[in-house]
């Protein structure tokens, strides 16, 4: 029985991948920021919400698949962008990848990976069936950044997602206590914390040395790649703070395929993203990485919902760790949802293996959740299926 | 890498201060009254509101600095006045004004310090860019209270801020049980404690001994100066402060004739009534959860008083402050800046002036980023508009939008 038999929701991924990483890294991944009251908070607000048994509708047809921009997924639901996933595993995002494009849901590279985007296109693009996304990170020197662009494009990237809720970067207080951090730098904690887990050493570590040197940021400018080890000097050239909507006027011309943009939480943004020409639209709070007074996505999903209508597709990011999630997360009006921790502990407990694990798991229980609730399809799933006086059912008022 | 280097947010120093002070001064510091209720609530109180992100506003200008009764700050905080700051450290409260006039940001002397305001006002004044503040008990003996008043005007204090919440001292009774009084009494108790705490003894109270003696409140006037060790029933009849009235106001504004302000304004009808009595400046404040223990949460008080006070006077809020985040939920509720006390006395527990000035930056990083997440470029841009509707912070926010 393998470690990856063990584990029978995500919870026990995450307890495996803690065993496994170092904590330097299993920390990055898995937590907040500040006090973390965004991260619980995500959690306790899919948790309130509260669905109600539909009995005898003949369910023994039913089918989480979907349409996502007008392309079949087996599932409403997206690998979303992380940095770490190279650090999990030996080029974790390859593992990632893979597994996406055998579960026919869609992988959104991050800007920050550390494999190459070419490498991702060979081994998971649609040659193999993957769906490729890419997430971008807007640098100051703009040049990069549209460089950057030409090169998603060249590589046959469906959608550009740009990250707009990140102008700054967070105030992760445990990973400046662990002594990990990105760029990182060799600090004695942190080495001391790699000795004591000598199978990541080897298996994801040594695989870096013995190939390529130290894990580089592969989708970065070159004179900005080096290795993750660095970053001094050019962290000016890569600050945000910057970033406008004249930006996103720029990005609509020089991008002609799908173009979303991650982060957006507020109705009034929602609405002037649709003047721009956004396709898509992710509620996120970062996975409750970022702000830690942001209020939970599924909370705010309903207002973004209510002023995007049917012009842009709306998904879900930050909290989902079960299939339930997904069925709330619809029945309030998104399209789909991203799973970033969840894939990624898998991810770290067994590559592409993992990875499947995980989607798997979800997808079992989206499957049951709908079976309870009578939803034969995913267009089924609405807030009928919410339980009613709670304030989770705002939404539900509203559109009576 | 020092203890300081380790030391990421509040809540690390503010374990570090609990490993560094005997208990009975670290307690009497941290902690509330009664269940501390209060205490735990004024964090609550925050922790409920909930910010939305703001997409693609260009925030690489953005700035924290703001005026403060028509001069500038580089944030929008100022030093909360504290009895205890000389205790954690060796004259404390002059590590803590060197640390505000360092940062730009004013520093309120107590009338309970243990350093002298001329001192204070020599070393941290204005001659080194500092803003000092002098906070005022008015003791029963009026007179005692004018010639203190007389005093910090002379060293060129440039606000009065006369404590209206404490009328009465709290049960504080986790003080009664660890010994530590102020006035202290040496117990047995509170001896074992010190003597548990040998770096301490070493760096705050032997430096004491052998300059001073015994630390005493330095601003009570002479014949009361004991030593805080004195425990004079004498003296706490002199020093009763229950007859306070708004007759003393008038009295104060008189005498006055710089910035005044009052803490621990809490209702919108006193509010008004400050007003009236030509009070600069109104302090929300429910003394750190110090006093009375079912008090209602600052930031939950404050949009009654912002609204009542509408820019006729100055509005700060006090209790509870221990994120950069705070600050921004308190402007966008009406108030013009924070006061912090145990932030920055934690931090100078730590590392004295080094360490406040830790806790400052720490604070000051956190909104930073809380404006940039937010999209405000300038303080003046932190509205309600920020905040999350359906939550039940937005219970503030609908009323802010019921009054506008």
């Amino acid at each position: 029985m393998s470690a990856l038999d063990r584990c029978f929701n995500i919870a026990d991924l995450r307890a495996a991948a803690q065993r496994r990483l170092p904590r330097g890294v299993f920390e990055f991944v898995d937590r907040g920021t500040e006090d973390e009251m965004g991260l619980r908070n995500n959690r306790t607000a899919f948790e309130r919400i509260k669905l109600m048994h539909r009995a005898l509708v003949d369910v023994s047809d039913r089918s989480t698949a979907t349409m996502l921009f007008g392309k079949p997924a087996t599932l409403p639901m997206v690998i979303a962008p992380t940095g770490a996933a190279g650090l999990c595993w030996h080029e974790g995002e390859l593992e990632l990848a893979k597994a996406a494009a055998q579960a026919k849901i869609p992988l959104a590279l991050s800007t920050a990976s550390m494999t190459a985007m070419e490498k991702i296109v060979a081994a998971g693009g649609p040659a193999v069936g993957g769906r490729l996304w890419f997430q971008l990170y807007v640098w100051k020197q703009r040049e990069l950044s549209h460089k950057l662009i030409e090169r998603v494009k060249n590589n046959g990237f469906e959608a550009l997602i740009v990250t707009v809720d990140s102008p700054v970067g967070p105030n992760r207080e445990y990973n400046q206590r662990n002594g990990f951090g990105l760029p990182f730098s060799p600090t004695p904690r942190f080495a001391m914390d790699i000795l004591r887990h000598p199978a990541w050493a080897r298996s994801v570590l040594l695989k870096y040395f013995t190939s390529i040197g130290f894990p580089r940021h592969e989708n970065y400018p070159p004179e900005y790649q080096k290795s993750i080890l660095s970053g001094v000097g050019s962290r000016d050239a890569l600050r945000a703070d910057s970033l406008d909507w004249d930006d996103i006027a720029r990005f609509r011309d020089m991008w002609p395929g799908i173009l979303m943009l991650k982060g957006v939480n507020r109705a009034d943004d929602a609405t002037k993203a649709i003047q721009y020409g956004l396709d898509g639209l992710v509620v996120s709070n970062h996975g409750g990485r970022n702000m830690d007074s942001a209020p939970a996505t599924i909370d705010l999903l309903p207002e973004v919902v209510e002023a995007v209508g049917d012009r842009a597709t709306v998904i879900l990011d930050s909290g989902v760790r079960r299939g339930s999630d997904i069925a709330k997360a619809l029945a309030l009006g998104a399209k789909a949802v991203l799973t970033g921790r969840a894939t990624l502990y898998g991810t770290a407990v067994g590559g592409t293996a993992g990875a499947l694990k995980a989607i798997g798991l979800i997808r079992n229980e989206l499957d049951k959740t709908m079976a309870y609730t009578g939803c034969r399809t995913v267009d089924e799933i609405s807030t009928d299926i919410f339980f009613g006086s709670r304030h989770t059912n705002r939404w539900r008022e509203a559109a009576d | 890498m020092s203890k300081l280097d380790r030391c990421y947010n509040i809540a690390d120093l503010r374990a570090a201060a609990q490993r560094r002070l005997p208990r009975g001064v670290f307690e009497f510091v941290d902690r509330g009254s009664e269940d501390e209720v209060a205490l735990r609530n004024n964090r609550a109180a925050f922790e409920r509101i909930k910010l939305k992100h703001r997409a693609l506003v260009d925030v690489s200008g953005r700035s924290m600095a703001t005026t403060l009764f028509g001069k500038p700050v580089s944030m929008p905080m100022a030093i909360a006045p504290t009895g205890a700051a000389g205790l954690c450290w060796h004259e404390g409260e002059l590590e803590l004004a060197k640390a505000a006039a360092q940062a730009k940001i004013p520093f309120t002397l107590a009338t309970g310090a243990m350093t002298s305001m001329e001192k204070i006002a020599e070393q941290a004044g204005p001659a080194v860019g500092g803003r000092l503040w002098f906070q005022l008990y008015v003791w029963k003996q009026r007179e005692l209270s004018y010639q203190l008043i007389e005093r910090a005007k002379a060293a060129g204090f440039e606000a009065l801020i006369v404590t209206t919440d404490t009328i009465v001292p709290p049960n504080r009774e986790y003080n009664d049980r660890n010994g530590f009084l102020l006035p202290f009494y040496p117990t047995m108790r509170f001896t074992l404690d010190v003597m548990r705490h040998p770096t301490w003894v070493a760096n705050v109270l032997l430096k004491y001994l052998t300059t001073i003696g015994m630390p005493r409140n330095e601003n009570f006037p002479e014949p009361y100066r004991h030593r805080v060790t004195s425990n004079d029933p004498a003296r706490a009849q002199v020093m009763r402060q229950d007859s306070l009235s708004w007759d003393d106001i008038r009295t104060f504004r008189k005498m006055w004739p710089g910035i005044l302000m009052l803490k621990g304004v809490n209702r919108p009808d006193d509010a008004v009534k400050a007003l009236d009595y030509g009070v600069d400046g109104l302090i929300v404040s429910n003394h750190g959860g110090r006093n009375m223990d079912s008090a209602v949460a600052t930031i939950d008080a404050l949009p009654d008083i912002a609204e009542a006070v509408n820019d006729r006077a100055t509005v700060i809020l006090d209790s509870g402050v221990r994120r950069g985040s705070d600050i921004a939920k308190a402007l966008a509720l009406g108030a013009k800046a924070v006061l912090t006390g145990r932030v920055t006395l934690f931090g100078t527990a730590v590392a004295g002036q080094a360490g406040a000035a830790k806790a400052i930056s720490i604070i000051r990083n956190e909104l930073d980023k809380t404006m940039a997440y937010t999209g405000c470029r300038a303080v003046d841009e932190i509205t309600p508009d920020i905040f999350f509707g359906a939550s039940e912070g937005n219970r503030l926010r609908d009323r802010v939008a019921m009054v506008a």
